[in-house]
């Protein structure tokens, strides 16, 4: 009994190799993007004390981060991915600064929505991420104390002791030098714990 | 906050924070979703622009050379330009000396007969 053996083209198995590949590829960056997402928002949504800013620029670095460093070895991608969000960010500051600027010198008008009391007042109907959960003031607290933080000192921090980073990757991702991390955070952490301790008190009075 | 333990408070931060994140709202979720669905294929539509793009500039190439190879077959002639040190015509030359020097040639032709004769 003779037997037929089929011989296929030799480019067919590189083929299929390469697509598998991809499709291995994208479900891992799908997987990691989905993983950082929401830590992502938050830190920027501290940045920029707006939602919908937030989003627009989590977005833009997903975007960024999946064009430029998607074939970079998956160790790398969280300090990749936070390094093009804290670009974005930063564009951001440079944007508003300039807006301001220009408002603040040509636009400014007496009946100013910021000289509106109704305007200013905090929204009840949307308390924030962290009162809505956690619904204590201590929650608000850390928020506030988080925004009020250079943002330096709030990148270095959030990097390095929420997000996890080692120094060198937060430095990385910050641009910066591992000293200046270190000095970041060390005066993230003496102005977080002043701001929470004396919040502390203010609960204990 | 615990006081008695000096990193407590570092606990209890990143609690809150892990809590604030977990606890996003449906809307913001969906926003989420579809940004980094929308980042994700992009980079699927560059990987086949990727691929098609060399196939594409190669039969373009091909195309080009075959519709040169259509409009000037091998054979086919060619305008010719004249070489900048070409041999000068008997127009030419006639040009230069006038239309005396073809009216005397007879009496040329009998010149340069008695000089042969009369060296010979």
């Amino acid at each position: 009994m003779s037997t037929i053996t089929l011989e296929l083209p030799r480019e067919l198995p590189r083929q299929t190799d390469r697509s598998m590949a991809d499709t291995t590829n994208q479900r891992a960056l799908d997987g990691f993007l989905k993983a950082i997402e929401r830590r992502a928002l938050r830190m920027t949504e501290l940045a920029t004390a707006s939602r919908e800013e937030a989003l627009d620029l989590v977005q833009d670095a997903m975007f960024g981060f999946v064009r430029h460093y998607a074939d970079k070895p998956q160790d790398d991608w969280a300090r990749l991915f936070y390094r093009v969000l804290d670009s974005r960010i930063n564009d951001w500051y440079r944007r508003r600064q300039v807006r301001s600027r220009w408002t603040g010198t040509f636009l400014r008008t007496s009946d100013d929505e910021d000289d509106d009391p109704i305007v200013q007042a905090p929204d009840a109907a949307d308390p924030g991420p962290l009162l809505r959960l956690a619904g204590s003031q201590a929650a608000l607290a850390l928020d506030d104390a988080l925004r009020a933080l250079p943002h330096r000192q709030r990148q270095a921090f959030l990097l390095r002791l929420w997000e996890g980073l080692d120094v060198a990757a937060t430095a990385a991702a910050m641009r910066c030098s591992e000293g200046s991390v270190k000095t970041h955070l060390s005066r993230a952490l003496a102005a977080l714990r002043r701001a929470l301790e004396d919040h502390q008190l203010e609960d204990h009075q | 906050m615990n006081e008695s333990d000096p990193q407590s408070w570092l606990a209890d931060a990143r609690a809150r924070l892990d809590e604030s994140a977990q606890s996003l709202d449906a809307a913001t979720l969906s926003r989420l979703n579809r940004a980094r669905q929308a980042a994700l294929a992009q980079r699927r539509s560059r990987g086949l622009r990727g691929w098609w793009l060399p196939a594409a500039g190669l039969a373009t190439s091909c195309a080009l050379a075959l519709a040169v190879l259509a409009w000037y077959p091998p054979g086919h002639p060619t305008q010719r330009v004249a070489p900048a040190h070409a041999p000068v015509s008997d127009a030419e030359i006639a040009a230069d000396d006038g239309i005396e020097f073809y009216q005397d040639l007879e009496f040329y032709a009998w010149l340069d007969a008695q000089e042969q004769d009369s060296g010979g």
